[in-house]
């Protein structure tokens, strides 16, 4: 399955088909210590929800992190 | 000095950015200098191999608790009611407040707020719980739309963002502040000299919100005392009382027992 995080592609087994899955890939391991928070198809998506809000094929994860701004 | 956001009093009436400074250093130098309580901040999509936001997050952070103040994350970049309400939500959890400065913008050229997706991003969010503190142009109908929704902070802007044309229509801001005098008026964008902060309070507004002005000036540190000196000035200037302005001119020495009268050529 193929999908897109932060517009870029990524493909995903079987097994990975949640949004805990493909975060799980797609951050480094420290970059999943920071603050951050996710976005599904433009929906924001609670971290409590990660490990069960499953994924289809062409869906697109935005992940967002904390920088300046005026 | 005091500046009340929805509840909650602050003791200054400066809210401010914290993009483009030289360097975080100088960045929290400036905040801290401000003596602003209030940082404004946002939420981006960073390089899975980049870690530079995190130091200026830290940065952040630091001078937030050292001023015991408030994140205020924006909603820039967004251009529809649908993605500032979904951007709002990241940034509830992350930043675990509810406050939220909402920017939809209309106009790339201007960067002028979309007047119809700020209503309907306002109306969606405040449903949801926010405080929301309104990026808006300075219409008066749309403040009070705004108002009616439920703001009690209204932010209309001065002049376009990053411009630092300072207070492009002062008739307008002033019709806001006298038909609207109960909300929380802060003037947002476009400020670029101190006069503007100081004018903006002579007018009653209740404070600034500005970043550029600060962080591009040569010194921002220097800025920021400068800024917060402005504001404390206008303040006094508007308890005082503005006299009213006249048409005529008005001798201001005396005029009885004035020398040489009646002595023509000399």
């Amino acid at each position: 399955m193929n999908i897109h995080i932060n517009g870029e592609p990524l493909s995903l087994s079987n097994e990975e088909q949640s949004v805990a899955a493909a975060l799980g890939i797609y951050l480094t391991a420290q970059q999943a210590l920071l603050s951050f928070a996710v976005a599904l198809n433009g929906e924001f998506v609670s971290k409590d929800d990660y490990a069960t809000t499953v994924l289809s094929s062409g869906d697109s994860l935005d992940v967002l992190f904390p920088i300046q701004g005026g | 000095m005091s500046l009340t956001i929805y509840g909650e009093t602050l003791s200054n009436r400066m809210l401010i950015g914290s993009a483009l400074y030289p360097s975080p250093e100088i960045m929290k130098n400036a905040i801290l200098a401000s003596g602003s309580q209030v940082v404004t901040l946002s939420l981006k999509r960073q390089n899975p191999q980049s870690l530079s936001g995190e130091k200026i997050w830290q940065y952040i952070q630091e001078v937030v608790t050292q001023n015991n103040g408030h994140l205020l994350p924006n909603t820039a970049g967004c251009k529809s009611a649908k993605e500032a309400v979904t951007l709002a939500k990241m940034s509830r959890e992350i930043f675990q407040t509810n406050w939220i400065k909402l920017e939809v913008i209309g106009d790339d050229y201007n960067l002028q707020p979309d007047p119809i997706e700020l209503l309907s991003a306002t109306e969606q969010l405040i449903a949801d719980g926010f405080k929301v503190l309104p990026y808006c142009t300075d219409d008066l109908v749309l403040c009070q739309r705004l108002y009616d929704l439920g703001c009690e902070v209204i932010m209309p802007w001065a002049s376009p963002i990053g411009t630092g044309k300072g207070l492009m229509n002062p008739y307008n801001l002033e019709t806001i502040r006298l038909r609207l005098p109960d909300a929380t008026l802060i003037l947002d964008a476009g400020i670029g000299k101190p006069s503007d902060a100081c004018l903006a309070m002579e007018m009653g507004y209740d404070g600034i919100l500005l970043n550029s002005a600060i962080a591009l000036a040569d010194n921002p540190v220097a800025m920021a005392k400068a800024f917060a000196l402005a504001l404390a000035a206008g303040e006094q200037g508007y308890i005082a009382g503005v006299m009213q302005e006249r048409q005529t001119a008005h001798p201001s020495t005396p005029t009885l027992d004035t020398p040489f009268w009646h002595q023509p050529g000399v």
